[in-house]
Order: structure tokens, then C-alpha cells, then sequence
């Protein structure tokens, strides 16, 4: 399985050398567009981080956390790994950051760590993403996708904490 | 996104005026430091993906790819966009390679061209699909666990397999579903 990444990279330049391409010079046209994509991603990042951070230090993602608990009970999701599936709809790093907080408090092989893992390596970061997708486009009536991939998202939580009980 | 924002932001501040009114200044430039950060490690991953895509790109590579993909991509996403086939089919390789970073770039490209169609239909599964997570190798999780002392750091492989595989599954489903009974309730009035 490590073997994919350096045989996709391997063929990927031994195909342009065929092919005649100037290597370099495509390359760095390649990274001219990663440079101006992350430019144009900043301002939503900075917003969108600064309300992240707002919240944790308001102490409401706390409060919130305590006042959902039982519910996450009730579906079989450990009270730990509450701020984890709060926190990833909106923030790839915040949830990451909670993941390897719950590894080291709980262990890598523990129960808790593991749905953690699983979790977390089986969803996306939703309000993000159509942020990222969305900017600038006409498009409307965006409730109704977004409900759909949270609604699926939660079931998945729901089947990752079940099957990691018996895996 | 912009309610969202707006009420996290006010509930936020208003509860930190009233327990610490001083560290209000600290977070937002922290939160603005994080995101500094994040775009570095970003621009890092994009730099490596959009540098080699862009050599797949000028050497006729990803064109042969997606053409390849065309049927299916044109088929589920009702598109007749080449340039956006092509994205599509970039976008749908990188996530089942467990490379969701570099999958964004292609994306947001797809959806560019889409608009140009003005398949808004294409724009929303495509969404649902990168948002449900379609990944064959979670393999930022893997690393994570193998560094924190993990003694089978990849036995989470057919856990996360099943879980990303149910979500897409019934994010789709749902996203389907909702489509065609608006356009019914549409059509009743």
C-alpha cells in the first residue's frame, strides 16, 4: 500500500519525459496555481478559525458538549468523542486536534481512540467544504445537500462506534 | 454559512465580555494565527498535487484518464463539459486515495465549469459525494496512530471502509430523494 504514492509519482514524470513536456517548467506553472488557490482560500480560513477559537474560549462549545452528551449516549456514541463530531462539520484542524488529544489521554489501540479514528477518517469537514466549493458560484438552496451529508454523517458515527466494538 | 457565522461569532463575544473580556482581542488573533498556519501547510499539499497534476495535465495523461471515466462521470453528473469530466474524474481518484487535500483543487475547478452549464444538479452531488468522504486509505488517521505507538495502527482499514462507504451511500440516497420530490412538489403546484 506505501508502494502507491511513489508509483503514481514515478509514472506520472516518466509519461511527460515521453511525452516531450518541459517538466520544470510544467511543475512550477503547477505550483503557481496551488499559490494562487491558497491565496483566494485565506479570508474564509481566517474567518472561519477566528470563530472556532471564539467559541472555545466563550466556553459555549463546553456548555454545548455537557448539554448533548446524553443524546450522543442514547445513540451509542462515547460522551468523549462528543466536541470530535461537533467540531469536524466546520474545522479539519480543530477536530484533529481533539483526535490527538483523545490518542494520547486514551491510548492508540484503546476503544475510545479507535472510533475516534474512525470517525474522523470517515467524514469531512461539511461546512468547509461547501464554503470552499461554493464561493462565488450562483448556485442556491443549499439547506437541502448540506442536511443530507450531515444526516449520512451521523449514521456513519453511529455505525463506526457499533463496529468498533466487535472489530 | 453566513447565519452561522454570524450567531457563533455574536453568542461567542457576548459570553466572553461577560467571563474575560480580555483575552477577546488574544483569541481572534490566535484563531487568525491558526488559519496563517493551516494555509501553509495547505499551500504545501496543493504545491505537491497541483505541481504533479499540472505535469499529468500538459502531458495528455489526465485527458486520457478521464476519457476513460467520461461515460460514468457524464452519466452520473449529466455533464457534456470535457474540461469538467476531467475534473470530476481527478477529484473522484485523489479521494479514494485517501488524498482529500488534493482532491479540492479539482473540485472547485469541476464546479467552475459546471457553472458555465449552469448544472446546478452536478455542483450539489459532487458535494455531497467529497462531503461524505469517499476514501479507500484513510491515511492521515493510519500515520497519526502508527506515530502515538499504535501496535496495528491499520486495523482501523475495514472500519472506516464500511462507515465512509454507509455515509456516501446514504448521503447520495438522501441528496437523490430530496431532488426528485422537490421537483414533484414543483410540478403538483
Amino acid at each position: 500500500m506505501a508502494l502507491i504514492i511513489p508509483v503514481i509519482f514515478i509514472a506520472v514524470f516518466i509519461f511527460a519525459v515521453i511525452k516531450k513536456v518541459n517538466v520544470y517548467a510544467a511543475f512550477t506553472d503547477g505550483i503557481q496555481g496551488a499559490l494562487k488557490f491558497t491565496v483566494s482560500l485565506l479570508p474564509c480560513l481566517a474567518a472561519i478559525f477566528m470563530m472556532c477559537a471564539l467559541f472555545e474560549t466563550s466556553g459555549l462549545s463546553d456548555g454545548l458538549t455537557k448539554l448533548l452528551s446524553p443524546v450522543f449516549g442514547f445513540l451509542g456514541i462515547p460522551p468523549e468523542l462528543t466536541k470530535l463530531v461537533l467540531i469536524k462539520p466546520f474545522s479539519g484542524s480543530g477536530s484533529l486536534a481533539y483526535l490527538n488529544d483523545i490518542i494520547s489521554k486514551y491510548g492508540a489501540d484503546s476503544y475510545t481512540a479507535r472510533c475516534a479514528c474512525v470517525c474522523f477518517g470517515s467524514s469531512e469537514t461539511v461546512f468547509y467544504i461547501s464554503a470552499v466549493y461554493f464561493a462565488g458560484m450562483k448556485v442556491k438552496k443549499l439547506a437541502a445537500p448540506i442536511a443530507c451529508v450531515l444526516i449520512a454523517t451521523l449514521l456513519s458515527t453511529v455505525i463506526a462506534c457499533l463496529v468498533c466494538r466487535v472489530m | 454559512m453566513n447565519a452561522i457565522f454570524t450567531v457563533v461569532f455574536i453568542a461567542s463575544m457576548i459570553a466572553i465580555a461577560f467571563i474575560a473580556p480580555d483575552k477577546l482581542l488574544p483569541t481572534l488573533l490566535g484563531g487568525a494565527e491558526n488559519a496563517a498556519q493551516m494555509a501553509l501547510t495547505l499551500f504545501c499539499i496543493y504545491a505537491v498535487w497541483m505541481g504533479l497534476s499540472s505535469l499529468a495535465e500538459k502531458s495528455g495523461l489526465s485527458r486520457g484518464a478521464a476519457k476513460l471515466l467520461k461515460p460514468a462521470t457524464r452519466r452520473i453528473f449529466k455533464t457534456n463539459s470535457d474540461l469538467a469530466g476531467e475534473n470530476l474524474a481527478m477529484n473522484l481518484s485523489c479521494n479514494l486515495l485517501g488524498l482529500g487535500g488534493a482532491a479540492t483543487p479539482y473540485a472547485v475547478k469541476a464546479i467552475g465549469e459546471l457553472e458555465k452549464e449552469k448544472n446546478y444538479f452536478a455542483q450539489k452531488l459532487l458535494f455531497v459525494i467529497n462531503a461524505t468522504s469517499v476514501q479507500i486509505l484513510p491515511t492521515t488517521v493510519i500515520a497519526l496512530r502508527a506515530s502515538a505507538g499504535s501496535l496495528s495502527a491499520a486495523d482501523i482499514f475495514l472500519p472506516s471502509l464500511i462507515c465512509t462507504a454507509v455515509s456516501t451511500f446514504t448521503g447520495v440516497l438522501l441528496f437523490i430523494i430530496t431532488q426528485k420530490a422537490g421537483k414533484r412538489v414543483k410540478k403538483w403546484r
